[in-house]
């Protein structure tokens, strides 16, 4: 069905018919809201399915583990009431931009891509179907069918901030989303930060999360705690939003808070 | 071309469109419903909002085809014969429109955010509508009275 070489698949069109503009569409659109399989949210025997028809309104609406508290900030901060009723998660990190709100949260998750084609199912993790601003891992012919978030990550404690100048109509300074497991005293013994619109693709911070481990509130409570270094695997640019040392200042600033928002809903 | 088959404010339309053809303009200009307006190609200015299935959603962003076997409702959908929906009256009474181009999709988004704050049992104070007004832009009123209408109208419906 979508084998056609022009084929374009449509979810919620939220990306794809503004940046079509006037131009109409040359080949096959395929929408894949009327496949009911790919509906589907929930528990499965591997952990957490989010599938592609999923909108970031029932992301909202859903009951969810508390790992999920980070997409679930994210899912209030996508453009406004009227596009997170239409548009997926799944066309999110399909349309791969740098600044996808989604993308962050999932890497935190450890997410997997489940892709479906002629020649079958596979699985690939986020970091390796990202291949590029706005390339992915996707051969001619597939589609995602969901993203599944592995069973051990579901229970931990999560948290999402964004910075721009306002939500809408920006492109984001930079987003944060962040996941912890934490011991009986509060302190942190493991954490996964990742960062979007800082590099041409979100990443995790293994240097900062490293830093993390052992660390409790108290720590995090020094505004230097998070150091430049920390921030190794991103280029922040400079342009008229603002030079490339306000930007690290920021993002530095923007994850001491996530991981302490994410801190504070840990359970004791 | 593709068949469209939907409920348009309650009466059923089925038409043979073309497969890009979006709902806004299918509604525009197959039905003739001129009521939802376009004011941007980047869907952000929220001129074109309808309740698709009772949600709010740009039409922009839909194609007809997608909306196969839903429900619409359009600004010309609210009144009942003379009597207007307690939202138009509200946008009436409180000045809440100059140029009246955004009109239609703030009344639809006003109507929507009232009907979910009452679902969900919150209060939709002014802060909130507000924040919820972020996906439709008015280029005269500079907000405050249409925040004023849709308070208003909350009281009423
Ligand atoms: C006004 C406005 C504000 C926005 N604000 C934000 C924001 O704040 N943050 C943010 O991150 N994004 C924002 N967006 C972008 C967009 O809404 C999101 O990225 C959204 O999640 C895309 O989902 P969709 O279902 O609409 O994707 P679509 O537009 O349907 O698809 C996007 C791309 O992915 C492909 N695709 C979709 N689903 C699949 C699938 N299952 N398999 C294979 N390919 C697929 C499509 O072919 C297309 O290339 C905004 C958009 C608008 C118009
Ligand atoms: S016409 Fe501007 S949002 Fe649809
Ligand atoms: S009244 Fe003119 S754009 Fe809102």
């Amino acid at each position: 069905m979508v084998e056609g070489a022009r084929a374009r698949v449509v979810a919620g069109g939220t990306d794809l018919f503004p940046q079509l503009g006037d131009r109409l569409p040359d080949g096959d659109l395929v929408d894949l809201g009327r496949i009911r399989d790919l509906n589907e949210m929930g528990q499965c025997p591997d952990g957490w399915l989010i599938g592609a028809g999923t909108t970031w309104s029932e992301i909202l609406r859903a009951e969810m583990p508390s790992g999920f508290d980070g997409l679930k900030a994210a899912a209030r901060e996508v453009g406004s009431v009227q596009i997170q009723n239409r548009a997926t998660l799944v066309g999110n990190i399909c349309n791969a931009s740098p600044a996808a709100d989604g993308i962050p949260p999932l890497l935190t998750l450890n997410a997997k891509v489940i892709l479906v084609g002629p020649r079958g199912t596979r699985r690939m993790d986020l970091p390796d179907f990202l291949r590029g601003p706005r390339q992915t891992g996707m051969r001619q012919g597939e589609i995602v069918a969901g993203v599944l978030v592995p069973r051990g990550v579901c229970e931990r404690s999560a948290a999402f901030r964004k910075l721009g100048a306002r939500r809408y109509l920006v492109i984001s300074i930079a987003m944060v989303a962040a996941v912890l497991r934490c011991d009986a005293a509060g302190r942190i013994a493991n954490a996964r930060v990742a960062v979007g619109a800082a590099s041409p693709v979100a990443r995790r911070l293994p240097a900062l999360e490293a830093a993390l481990e052992g660390a409790d509130a108290a720590a995090l409570a020094d505004p230097g705690f998070v150091r430049p270094e920390h921030l190794a695997p991103l280029a922040p640019v400079s342009d008229v939003r603002g030079s490339a040392e306000y930007r690290c200042d920021a993002i530095a600033e923007l994850c001491r808070r996530t991981v302490l928002d994410a801190l504070s809903r840990s359970p004791r | 071309m593709a068949e469209v088959t939907i409920k348009v404010n309650g009466a059923p339309v089925s038409r043979d469109v073309p497969d890009a053809m979006l709902l806004v303009e299918f509604l525009r200009e197959e039905l003739r419903l001129t009521g939802t307006h376009v004011g941007c190609d980047t869907s952000q200015c929220g001129a074109c909002v309808v309740h698709l299935d009772g949600r709010a959603v740009k039409s922009c962003t839909t194609l007809a085809a997608q909306a196969y076997g839903a429900e619409v409702t359009t600004i010309e959908g609210l009144a009942a014969g003379e009597e207007l929906h307690p939202m138009q009256r509200a946008f009436h009474e409180n000045h809440g429109l100059q140029c009246g181009f955004c009109t239609p999709g703030m009344i639809m988004t006003g109507i929507d955010m009232v009907r979910r704050y009452r679902a969900a049992g919150q209060e939709l104070d002014e802060a909130a509508i507000r924040h919820e007004l972020e996906g439709n832009l008015c280029r005269c009123t500079g907000y405050h009275n249409i925040v004023k209408s849709i308070r208003q109208a909350a009281g009423e419906m």
